[in-house]
């Protein structure tokens, strides 16, 4: 049996996908610890948060397969989002369309995270118009999309406060017992530099 | 378990629990496809659809109040569209009572899929399909993430109501914000661990098929029955 070296792809992909794992399962938990608390999902998003998180520490694929299987998985579970009408099959492709361009533009290109991640958003509300337009024609109503995208835009906004205040958080809680997350995306920064930029503060 | 307590799966032991979930999964797409031919009017198609659907809710034994429980949900976000469509004209009146309806039969048939299969069982299923394997993984490491996770938010639950059990309001938002970090932090900790101790049991970064196991013939009729009698109710109701 070859073992991999430290640093492999092997490795990387098997860190990389426990890491989504345990994100995605955030995903998963939150919405239902918010709901239990009578707090609305569409208002707040829970499920979106743990999921952009998640695009600024993996792959643009892991991240866009995490933002596509976390609503189905959540629908499958515990029945919301609902199947049918396919709520929870919009929300796979906005989650994955938002987490695929996050990860993207932040891992890939090395974008700074005040453009990654409002890019997201955007990314997230053109599926939710697409969306929009394809439920017009279904119902042959003559409704703008774009009214329709403003209106969840104003819903939500407090989901979408809570996304740009609290990832960058989370991003550098994770990064800051990662080190090696912010020395892939910054490969000509010596080890230590990136750890110090990633205020690394291991107890002990 | 954590997952044992979030899933929809009602313990019964009956011939519908222990079909083959592939089986299962073929009969649900033979059914979505019939309910998406079925026209709404007349109603007898989508009638048909419901009478093979109640009849497969009997056989798994599932109480007809966890059904009508679980479908409320659904009735609720279908119903708003539906009201609103009344205010149109008749194509619109039409649109929504079709989206209500097959909304609900569709989810109906969901709902009947995942009381009498296990999570476990669905995903070992998909996971034979080639390009879903990957994604059937990804979600089989959720899953596991979910226990890992329940137990930590327990632990800090427990932790936190014995070192200040009556803390204001602003204290425990406080202190769940502190944890919610942790938590991140120490969810990537364990993803370290957990990544290496793959790498050294020899994972290279793909992931084997499932070993091949034959679909009882016996499940394989019933499943193909489902499938092909719902989805002939629906494409002939639209073509008659």
């Amino acid at each position: 049996m070859a073992v991999s070296a430290p640093g492999s792809d092997a490795l990387r992909r098997a860190r990389e996908l426990s890491l989504a794992g345990l994100l995605g399962a955030l995903g998963l938990l939150l919405p239902i610890g918010l709901h239990a608390l009578g707090w609305g999902g569409k208002i707040l998003l829970p499920m979106h948060l743990p999921l952009v998180v998640a695009a600024f520490v993996v792959g643009p694929a892991t991240a866009a397969s995490l933002g596509l299987i976390v609503p189905l998985l959540s629908a499958a579970l515990t029945g919301m989002p609902p199947i049918a009408p396919p709520i929870a099959l919009l929300m796979s492709l906005e989650l994955a369309a938002k987490s695929g361009v996050i990860s993207l533009l932040y891992r890939k290109l090395r974008l700074p995270m005040w453009l990654a991640l409002p890019a997201g958003l955007v990314a997230d509300w053109a599926v939710l118009a697409l969306a929009a337009i394809a439920t017009a024609g279904f119902f042959h109503i003559s409704a703008s999309p774009l009214k329709y995208v403003w209106a969840a835009v104003l819903l939500s906004w407090p989901g979408t406060m809570l996304q740009l205040v609290a990832a960058p958080l989370g991003v550098a809680a994770i990064e800051r017992r990662l080190p090696r997350l912010a020395m892939e995306r910054n490969p000509g920064r010596a080890p230590g530099d990136a750890a110090r930029a990633a205020g690394e503060d291991r107890e002990g | 378990m954590m997952i044992g307590r979030l899933d929809l799966y009602v313990r019964q032991d009956n011939r519908l629990h222990r079909l083959d979930p592939r089986a299962k999964l073929a009969a649900v797409a033979g059914f979505l496809a019939g309910a998406m031919f079925a026209p709404v009017r007349p109603p007898w198609a989508l009638l048909g659809l419901v009478a093979l659907l109640g009849a497969a809710t009997v056989v798994a034994r599932v109480p007809l109040r966890i059904m009508a429980r679980r479908l409320v949900a659904v009735g609720i976000v279908v119903g708003f569209p539906l009201a609103l469509s009344r205010l149109g004209g008749e194509m619109t009146r039409l649109a929504g009572e079709s989206l209500a309806a097959k909304s609900l039969l569709v989810a109906a048939s969901f709902l009947v899929l995942a009381a009498t299969s296990k999570p476990w069982e669905l995903l070992e299923a998909v996971s034979r399909a080639p390009l879903l394997a990957g994604f059937a993984a990804l979600a089989q490491f959720i899953l596991r993430g979910v226990d890992i996770l329940a137990a930590e938010v327990t632990r800090s639950n427990l932790a936190a109501a014995l070192r200040a059990p009556r803390a204001s309001m602003r204290v425990r938002l406080g202190g769940l914000i502190a944890v919610s970090i942790s938590l991140l932090g120490r969810a990537a900790a364990r993803s370290e661990r957990q990544g290496a101790a793959m790498a050294l049991r020899g994972f290279d970064g793909h992931f084997p098929p499932a070993p091949a196991r034959a679909l009882p013939v016996y499940d394989l009729l019933w499943g193909a029955a489902f499938g092909l009698a719902s989805l002939t109710i629906g494409v002939a109701a639209r073509w008659i």
